[in-house]
Protein backbone atom coordinates (compact mmCIF):
# COMPACT_ATOMS: atom_id res chain seq x y z
CA UNK A 1 0.00 0.00 0.00
CA UNK A 2 1.28 3.45 -0.82
CA UNK A 3 1.12 5.88 1.47
CA UNK A 4 0.33 10.16 1.32
CA UNK A 5 1.16 12.41 4.11
CA UNK A 6 -1.15 15.20 3.84
CA UNK A 7 -2.05 18.17 5.31
CA UNK A 8 -5.30 20.06 5.38
CA UNK A 9 -6.02 23.63 5.10
CA UNK A 10 -6.66 23.72 8.98
CA UNK A 11 -3.07 22.12 9.49
CA UNK A 12 -4.29 18.79 9.91
CA UNK A 13 -2.18 15.87 8.87
CA UNK A 14 -2.63 12.60 8.24
CA UNK A 15 -1.28 9.45 6.56
CA UNK A 16 -3.61 8.13 3.76
CA UNK A 17 -3.64 5.49 0.84
CA UNK A 18 -2.49 6.11 -2.56
CA UNK A 19 -3.66 3.98 -5.38
CA UNK A 20 -2.97 4.60 -9.15
CA UNK A 21 -6.55 5.53 -11.73
CA UNK A 22 -5.65 3.36 -14.72
CA UNK A 23 -7.76 2.86 -17.70
CA UNK A 24 -7.65 -1.16 -17.89
CA UNK A 25 -8.31 -2.16 -21.86
CA UNK A 26 -11.14 -4.93 -22.70
CA UNK A 27 -9.19 -5.78 -25.90
CA UNK A 28 -5.94 -7.38 -26.17
CA UNK A 29 -3.90 -8.91 -29.25
CA UNK A 30 -3.30 -12.58 -30.03
CA UNK A 31 -4.49 -15.37 -32.15
CA UNK A 32 -7.58 -16.87 -31.73
CA UNK A 33 -7.17 -20.57 -29.85
CA UNK A 34 -3.41 -20.13 -29.06
CA UNK A 35 -1.90 -19.20 -26.02
CA UNK A 36 0.64 -17.03 -27.05
CA UNK A 37 3.92 -15.51 -24.89
CA UNK A 38 5.72 -11.96 -25.52
CA UNK A 39 9.52 -13.08 -25.32
CA UNK A 40 12.82 -11.72 -26.05
CA UNK A 41 15.64 -13.46 -27.77
CA UNK A 42 19.00 -13.14 -29.40
CA UNK A 43 18.84 -12.17 -32.58
CA UNK A 44 22.66 -11.72 -33.04
CA UNK A 45 26.07 -12.88 -31.47
CA UNK A 46 28.86 -10.07 -31.17
CA UNK A 47 30.47 -11.59 -34.05
CA UNK A 48 27.04 -10.39 -36.27
CA UNK A 49 27.44 -7.10 -35.67
CA UNK A 50 27.97 -4.39 -37.71
CA UNK A 51 31.50 -3.60 -36.74
CA UNK A 52 32.49 -7.00 -36.46
CA UNK A 53 30.99 -7.95 -40.11
CA UNK A 54 32.66 -4.87 -41.32
CA UNK A 55 36.18 -5.31 -40.16
CA UNK A 56 36.43 -9.33 -40.81
CA UNK A 57 34.21 -9.18 -44.17
CA UNK A 58 34.88 -5.51 -45.48
CA UNK A 59 32.05 -2.89 -45.94
CA UNK A 60 30.42 -4.26 -48.41
CA UNK A 61 29.47 -7.73 -46.78
CA UNK A 62 25.95 -8.63 -48.44
CA UNK A 63 26.69 -10.94 -50.66
CA UNK A 64 28.99 -12.79 -47.65
CA UNK A 65 25.77 -13.35 -45.45
CA UNK A 66 24.35 -14.66 -48.36
CA UNK A 67 26.80 -16.90 -49.17
CA UNK A 68 27.66 -18.02 -45.41
CA UNK A 69 25.40 -16.90 -43.10
CA UNK A 70 28.82 -15.72 -40.83
CA UNK A 71 26.48 -13.44 -38.78
CA UNK A 72 24.28 -17.02 -37.33
CA UNK A 73 25.53 -18.37 -34.54
CA UNK A 74 23.27 -21.18 -34.69
CA UNK A 75 24.36 -22.27 -31.00
CA UNK A 76 22.64 -18.90 -29.72
CA UNK A 77 20.72 -17.16 -32.13
CA UNK A 78 16.94 -17.77 -30.93
CA UNK A 79 18.35 -18.64 -27.21
CA UNK A 80 15.70 -16.83 -24.93
CA UNK A 81 16.87 -14.08 -22.79
CA UNK A 82 15.93 -14.02 -19.29
CA UNK A 83 17.09 -11.46 -16.62
CA UNK A 84 20.29 -10.09 -17.39
CA UNK A 85 22.44 -7.59 -15.08
CA UNK A 86 23.13 -4.16 -16.53
CA UNK A 87 26.70 -3.13 -17.25
CA UNK A 88 28.01 -0.03 -18.55
CA UNK A 89 30.69 -0.23 -21.42
CA UNK A 90 33.43 2.64 -21.93
CA UNK A 91 33.57 4.47 -25.22
CA UNK A 92 36.49 2.02 -26.81
CA UNK A 93 33.98 -0.98 -25.71
CA UNK A 94 35.38 -1.86 -21.90
CA UNK A 95 32.90 -3.40 -19.68
CA UNK A 96 33.58 -0.81 -17.14
CA UNK A 97 34.93 -2.33 -13.71
CA UNK A 98 34.48 0.77 -11.85
CA UNK A 99 31.42 3.20 -11.06
CA UNK A 100 30.56 5.62 -13.83
CA UNK A 101 30.62 9.16 -13.54
CA UNK A 102 27.49 10.44 -13.66
CA UNK A 103 26.45 14.15 -14.74
CA UNK A 104 22.88 15.70 -15.69
CA UNK A 105 22.83 17.16 -18.94
CA UNK A 106 20.32 19.55 -19.38
CA UNK A 107 18.71 20.48 -22.94
CA UNK A 108 16.59 23.52 -24.49
CA UNK A 109 13.91 22.90 -25.98
CA UNK A 110 15.73 23.61 -29.46
CA UNK A 111 17.64 20.66 -28.30
CA UNK A 112 20.66 22.79 -27.99
CA UNK A 113 22.78 21.66 -24.88
CA UNK A 114 22.36 24.27 -22.18
CA UNK A 115 24.13 23.31 -19.12
CA UNK A 116 26.19 19.61 -17.58
CA UNK A 117 26.23 18.87 -14.11
CA UNK A 118 27.14 16.43 -11.53
CA UNK A 119 24.13 14.62 -10.95
CA UNK A 120 22.39 14.81 -7.70
CA UNK A 121 19.21 12.19 -6.25
CA UNK A 122 15.80 14.02 -6.25
CA UNK A 123 14.22 12.82 -3.28
CA UNK A 124 10.70 11.74 -2.88
CA UNK A 125 8.59 13.93 -0.95
CA UNK A 126 5.34 12.61 -0.40
CA UNK A 127 5.81 9.82 2.30
CA UNK A 128 8.21 12.18 4.54
CA UNK A 129 7.78 13.62 7.93
CA UNK A 130 6.98 16.99 6.47
CA UNK A 131 3.14 16.60 4.41
CA UNK A 132 2.09 17.37 1.17
CA UNK A 133 0.12 20.81 1.46
CA UNK A 134 -2.52 22.70 0.03
CA UNK A 135 -1.12 25.70 -0.86
CA UNK A 136 -4.31 28.02 -0.75
CA UNK A 137 -4.65 28.62 -4.53
CA UNK A 138 -7.88 27.34 -5.84
CA UNK A 139 -8.53 26.88 -9.53
CA UNK A 140 -11.90 26.23 -11.11
CA UNK A 141 -12.10 23.14 -12.87
CA UNK A 142 -12.81 24.46 -16.62
CA UNK A 143 -9.62 26.84 -15.79
CA UNK A 144 -7.67 23.49 -15.03
CA UNK A 145 -8.17 21.34 -17.36
CA UNK A 146 -7.20 24.03 -20.09
CA UNK A 147 -4.38 25.11 -19.10
CA UNK A 148 -2.63 21.51 -18.12
CA UNK A 149 -2.22 18.54 -19.14
CA UNK A 150 -2.24 15.82 -16.88
CA UNK A 151 -0.01 12.42 -16.80
CA UNK A 152 -1.77 10.55 -14.13
CA UNK A 153 -4.96 10.39 -11.39
CA UNK A 154 -3.81 9.36 -7.88
CA UNK A 155 -7.04 8.48 -5.88
CA UNK A 156 -6.55 9.23 -2.10
CA UNK A 157 -8.63 6.74 0.30
CA UNK A 158 -8.72 6.23 4.32
CA UNK A 159 -7.19 3.89 5.86
CA UNK A 160 -9.57 4.38 9.35
CA UNK A 161 -12.71 6.03 10.38
CA UNK A 162 -10.78 9.26 11.57
CA UNK A 163 -9.00 9.84 8.08
CA UNK A 164 -12.69 8.81 7.11
CA UNK A 165 -13.73 11.95 8.07
CA UNK A 166 -10.32 14.09 6.86
CA UNK A 167 -10.84 13.51 3.62
CA UNK A 168 -14.03 13.13 3.39
CA UNK A 169 -14.26 17.11 4.97
CA UNK A 170 -12.18 17.85 1.91
CA UNK A 171 -13.84 16.43 -0.56
CA UNK A 172 -16.87 18.14 0.33
CA UNK A 173 -15.26 21.59 0.57
CA UNK A 174 -13.98 20.93 -2.45
CA UNK A 175 -16.76 19.88 -4.50
CA UNK A 176 -19.38 22.48 -2.88
CA UNK A 177 -16.88 25.40 -4.14
CA UNK A 178 -16.30 23.41 -7.57
CA UNK A 179 -12.71 24.26 -7.43
CA UNK A 180 -9.52 21.87 -7.34
CA UNK A 181 -6.73 23.65 -5.08
CA UNK A 182 -2.59 23.10 -5.69
CA UNK A 183 -1.23 20.69 -3.16
CA UNK A 184 2.53 20.63 -2.74
CA UNK A 185 5.76 19.45 -0.81
CA UNK A 186 8.86 19.79 0.97
CA UNK A 187 9.37 22.52 3.99
CA UNK A 188 8.67 25.27 1.88
CA UNK A 189 4.98 23.57 1.13
CA UNK A 190 6.01 24.83 -2.44
CA UNK A 191 7.74 22.14 -4.00
CA UNK A 192 6.42 20.03 -7.14
CA UNK A 193 5.18 16.86 -5.59
CA UNK A 194 8.23 14.05 -6.11
CA UNK A 195 6.31 10.63 -5.79
CA UNK A 196 9.68 8.39 -6.05
CA UNK A 197 13.06 8.95 -5.30
CA UNK A 198 14.59 10.60 -8.84
CA UNK A 199 10.55 11.05 -9.90
CA UNK A 200 9.16 13.38 -12.61
CA UNK A 201 8.24 16.61 -10.54
CA UNK A 202 4.64 16.92 -10.91
CA UNK A 203 2.38 20.00 -9.55
CA UNK A 204 -0.58 18.54 -8.03
CA UNK A 205 -3.98 19.13 -8.16
CA UNK A 206 -6.33 17.92 -5.57
CA UNK A 207 -10.29 17.51 -7.17
CA UNK A 208 -13.05 16.39 -4.52
CA UNK A 209 -16.43 14.85 -5.44
CA UNK A 210 -18.98 13.59 -2.89
CA UNK A 211 -21.80 11.51 -3.10
CA UNK A 212 -23.88 11.35 -0.12
CA UNK A 213 -21.75 9.54 2.13
CA UNK A 214 -19.16 8.62 -0.77
CA UNK A 215 -16.47 10.61 -1.70
CA UNK A 216 -13.72 10.62 -4.18
CA UNK A 217 -10.59 12.54 -3.70
CA UNK A 218 -8.80 12.88 -6.90
CA UNK A 219 -4.93 13.80 -7.19
CA UNK A 220 -4.37 14.77 -10.64
CA UNK A 221 -0.53 15.13 -11.50
CA UNK A 222 0.63 17.31 -14.33
CA UNK A 223 4.20 18.51 -15.62
CA UNK A 224 3.05 20.09 -18.34
CA UNK A 225 1.12 23.19 -19.45
CA UNK A 226 -0.96 23.21 -22.65
CA UNK A 227 0.82 25.88 -24.46
CA UNK A 228 2.47 26.27 -27.78
CA UNK A 229 5.95 25.94 -28.89
CA UNK A 230 7.68 27.32 -31.66
CA UNK B 1 2.25 14.47 -42.25
CA UNK B 2 -0.80 13.42 -40.73
CA UNK B 3 -4.30 14.43 -42.17
CA UNK B 4 -5.88 16.63 -40.47
CA UNK B 5 -9.06 16.53 -37.76
CA UNK B 6 -12.07 17.22 -39.13
CA UNK B 7 -15.41 17.50 -36.77
CA UNK B 8 -18.92 18.40 -37.36
CA UNK B 9 -21.55 19.46 -34.87
CA UNK B 10 -24.86 19.78 -36.35
CA UNK B 11 -24.38 20.67 -40.05
CA UNK B 12 -21.65 23.15 -38.90
CA UNK B 13 -17.95 21.70 -39.78
CA UNK B 14 -14.42 22.66 -38.30
CA UNK B 15 -11.35 21.68 -39.01
CA UNK B 16 -7.70 21.53 -37.50
CA UNK B 17 -3.70 20.65 -38.73
CA UNK B 18 -1.95 18.77 -35.50
CA UNK B 19 1.66 18.55 -33.91
CA UNK B 20 2.15 17.04 -30.86
CA UNK B 21 2.56 18.38 -27.82
CA UNK B 22 5.65 17.29 -25.57
CA UNK B 23 7.20 18.40 -22.42
CA UNK B 24 10.61 18.82 -24.11
CA UNK B 25 9.45 20.95 -26.47
CA UNK B 26 8.11 23.45 -23.90
CA UNK B 27 11.08 23.10 -21.43
CA UNK B 28 13.69 21.30 -23.24
CA UNK B 29 14.57 18.07 -21.09
CA UNK B 30 17.71 16.39 -18.74
CA UNK B 31 19.02 13.75 -19.39
CA UNK B 32 21.67 11.33 -17.30
CA UNK B 33 25.07 10.49 -18.40
CA UNK B 34 27.40 8.26 -17.19
CA UNK B 35 30.81 8.63 -18.58
CA UNK B 36 34.14 6.30 -18.62
CA UNK B 37 37.24 7.19 -16.99
CA UNK B 38 38.71 9.36 -20.30
CA UNK B 39 34.94 11.66 -19.01
CA UNK B 40 33.47 9.88 -22.50
CA UNK B 41 29.98 8.75 -22.28
CA UNK B 42 29.53 5.09 -21.62
CA UNK B 43 27.12 2.59 -23.74
CA UNK B 44 24.70 0.28 -21.70
CA UNK B 45 25.28 -3.67 -21.98
CA UNK B 46 23.67 -6.28 -20.45
CA UNK B 47 25.23 -9.35 -18.86
CA UNK B 48 23.32 -12.79 -18.76
CA UNK B 49 23.03 -14.00 -14.91
CA UNK B 50 25.36 -16.55 -15.97
CA UNK B 51 28.10 -14.55 -16.88
CA UNK B 52 28.29 -15.74 -20.31
CA UNK B 53 26.94 -13.57 -23.15
CA UNK B 54 27.42 -9.76 -22.83
CA UNK B 55 24.31 -8.35 -24.83
CA UNK B 56 25.00 -4.84 -27.08
CA UNK B 57 22.87 -3.04 -28.24
CA UNK B 58 20.99 -4.27 -31.60
CA UNK B 59 21.56 -7.93 -30.49
CA UNK B 60 18.27 -8.69 -29.03
CA UNK B 61 14.71 -8.95 -30.30
CA UNK B 62 11.18 -9.52 -29.31
CA UNK B 63 8.10 -10.79 -30.29
CA UNK B 64 5.11 -13.52 -29.62
CA UNK B 65 5.42 -16.81 -29.61
CA UNK B 66 2.84 -19.79 -29.13
CA UNK B 67 3.17 -22.84 -27.27
CA UNK B 68 5.14 -24.41 -29.49
CA UNK B 69 7.32 -21.53 -29.33
CA UNK B 70 6.91 -20.71 -33.00
CA UNK B 71 7.38 -16.96 -34.10
CA UNK B 72 4.17 -15.35 -34.60
CA UNK B 73 4.02 -12.44 -36.76
CA UNK B 74 2.56 -9.03 -35.44
CA UNK B 75 0.68 -9.28 -39.24
CA UNK B 76 -1.32 -12.30 -38.34
CA UNK B 77 -2.36 -10.68 -34.67
CA UNK B 78 -6.09 -9.86 -34.18
CA UNK B 79 -8.30 -7.91 -31.70
CA UNK B 80 -9.51 -10.08 -29.05
CA UNK B 81 -11.86 -8.83 -26.34
CA UNK B 82 -12.24 -10.44 -22.42
CA UNK B 83 -15.07 -12.74 -23.96
CA UNK B 84 -12.61 -13.91 -26.44
CA UNK B 85 -14.47 -12.40 -29.69
CA UNK B 86 -12.95 -11.08 -32.85
CA UNK B 87 -12.53 -7.01 -33.05
CA UNK B 88 -12.81 -5.14 -35.85
CA UNK B 89 -9.98 -3.07 -36.33
CA UNK B 90 -11.02 0.69 -36.47
CA UNK B 91 -9.65 2.79 -39.58
CA UNK B 92 -7.61 5.75 -38.78
CA UNK B 93 -10.08 9.01 -37.54
CA UNK B 94 -7.78 11.90 -39.54
CA UNK B 95 -9.32 13.37 -42.39
CA UNK B 96 -12.10 12.01 -41.65
CA UNK B 97 -15.32 13.96 -40.27
CA UNK B 98 -16.19 12.88 -36.60
CA UNK B 99 -19.35 13.72 -34.89
CA UNK B 100 -18.86 15.98 -31.92
CA UNK B 101 -20.09 15.98 -28.97
CA UNK B 102 -20.68 18.21 -26.12
CA UNK B 103 -20.55 20.65 -24.58
CA UNK B 104 -19.16 17.54 -21.93
CA UNK B 105 -19.32 18.00 -17.83
CA UNK B 106 -15.57 18.42 -16.93
CA UNK B 107 -15.50 15.79 -14.50
CA UNK B 108 -15.37 13.66 -17.99
CA UNK B 109 -11.70 15.30 -18.98
CA UNK B 110 -10.66 14.93 -15.41
CA UNK B 111 -11.27 11.52 -15.62
CA UNK B 112 -9.65 11.16 -19.50
CA UNK B 113 -6.25 9.04 -19.06
CA UNK B 114 -4.22 11.21 -21.34
CA UNK B 115 -2.22 9.56 -23.65
CA UNK B 116 -1.22 11.97 -25.98
CA UNK B 117 -1.91 15.83 -26.71
CA UNK B 118 -1.99 17.78 -29.65
CA UNK B 119 -1.67 21.57 -30.20
CA UNK B 120 -4.26 22.53 -33.27
CA UNK B 121 -3.70 25.34 -36.08
CA UNK B 122 -7.43 25.98 -37.22
CA UNK B 123 -7.93 25.80 -40.81
CA UNK B 124 -11.83 26.49 -40.17
CA UNK B 125 -13.85 26.45 -37.03
CA UNK B 126 -17.54 27.39 -36.81
CA UNK B 127 -18.15 30.32 -35.16
CA UNK B 128 -21.12 28.79 -32.82
CA UNK B 129 -18.28 26.70 -31.91
CA UNK B 130 -15.69 29.22 -31.26
CA UNK B 131 -17.55 31.12 -29.43
CA UNK B 132 -18.76 28.06 -27.08
CA UNK B 133 -14.99 27.02 -26.58
CA UNK B 134 -14.41 30.51 -25.73
CA UNK B 135 -16.52 30.35 -22.50
CA UNK B 136 -14.53 27.39 -21.18
CA UNK B 137 -16.88 24.50 -23.34
CA UNK B 138 -15.41 20.66 -24.15
CA UNK B 139 -16.04 18.67 -26.78
CA UNK B 140 -15.38 14.98 -27.33
CA UNK B 141 -15.15 13.00 -30.68
CA UNK B 142 -13.38 9.39 -31.63
CA UNK B 143 -9.83 9.66 -32.44
CA UNK B 144 -7.29 7.33 -33.67
CA UNK B 145 -3.92 8.84 -35.30
CA UNK B 146 -3.59 5.45 -37.12
CA UNK B 147 -5.90 2.05 -37.52
CA UNK B 148 -5.82 -0.45 -34.71
CA UNK B 149 -8.15 -2.15 -32.30
CA UNK B 150 -8.97 0.51 -29.88
CA UNK B 151 -10.00 4.33 -30.72
CA UNK B 152 -9.48 6.63 -27.85
CA UNK B 153 -11.47 9.50 -27.05
CA UNK B 154 -10.02 13.30 -27.68
CA UNK B 155 -11.42 16.13 -26.13
CA UNK B 156 -11.17 19.72 -27.42
CA UNK B 157 -10.30 22.87 -25.14
CA UNK B 158 -9.02 26.30 -25.84
CA UNK B 159 -7.36 28.57 -23.61
CA UNK B 160 -5.29 32.11 -24.57
CA UNK B 161 -2.69 30.14 -26.68
CA UNK B 162 -4.81 28.10 -28.97
CA UNK B 163 -6.65 25.04 -29.22
CA UNK B 164 -5.58 21.72 -27.71
CA UNK B 165 -6.50 18.20 -28.00
CA UNK B 166 -6.47 15.39 -25.29
CA UNK B 167 -6.40 12.12 -26.28
CA UNK B 168 -6.61 8.92 -23.68
CA UNK B 169 -9.06 6.59 -22.62
CA UNK B 170 -11.86 6.76 -19.76
CA UNK B 171 -11.12 5.59 -16.49
CA UNK B 172 -13.64 5.19 -13.24
CA UNK B 173 -12.87 6.17 -9.73
CA UNK B 174 -13.82 4.39 -7.62
CA UNK B 175 -16.27 5.93 -5.08
CA UNK B 176 -14.67 5.71 -1.39
CA UNK B 177 -17.09 4.80 1.72
CA UNK B 178 -16.63 4.26 5.50
CA UNK B 179 -16.87 0.55 5.94
CA UNK B 180 -14.03 -0.19 2.67
CA UNK B 181 -11.01 0.88 3.99
CA UNK B 182 -7.93 0.49 2.60
CA UNK B 183 -6.26 -2.70 3.36
CA UNK B 184 -2.41 -2.90 3.33
CA UNK B 185 -1.75 -6.58 1.94
CA UNK B 186 1.56 -5.94 2.16
CA UNK B 187 1.88 -6.08 -1.91
CA UNK B 188 3.49 -2.56 -3.09
CA UNK B 189 1.22 -1.77 -6.19
CA UNK B 190 2.98 -0.65 -9.22
CA UNK B 191 1.43 3.31 -9.05
CA UNK B 192 4.64 4.68 -10.79
CA UNK B 193 6.32 2.56 -12.84
CA UNK B 194 7.56 4.49 -16.15
CA UNK B 195 8.23 7.64 -13.60
CA UNK B 196 11.86 8.28 -13.35
CA UNK B 197 12.83 11.61 -14.61
CA UNK B 198 16.19 10.40 -16.14
CA UNK B 199 16.51 9.55 -19.95
CA UNK B 200 18.64 7.06 -18.36
CA UNK B 201 17.57 3.30 -18.64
Amino acid sequence: MHILHLMNANQRDANVAIHSVRHISEISQGVPGKELNFLRYLQATPNGLHESLSATCGEEYSQALIDGDPEIDLDLIGRTVGPTTTVYLSATGDVMHAAPEVVDVLYAPDKSEKERRAAEDTPANVREDVPVQWTGRKMSKTDVICRFAFKRTIQLQHVDGLTYDFLYAMAKELHDENVLVLVAGGETGKEPLVMQRNGIPYRGFLEGRIDGEKYQLLLHLSNMELKRFE
Amino acid sequence: MASNIIVQIGSEVSEFSLKKLERAKLYGKRRRLNLDLDGQPCTRAELTHDGSLLIKSGMTSQGYFDEGRNWIPRSELVGIDTAGNLVEKVPSTLGVTQDLEGPVPVEEVLDLAITSVYMLDAVEVAPSLAESLDQGDTFRFRFNYRADYHAECAYLVKNSEGFFVLVGSPTTPEWCELERVAVDTGEEESILDDDLDFDMF
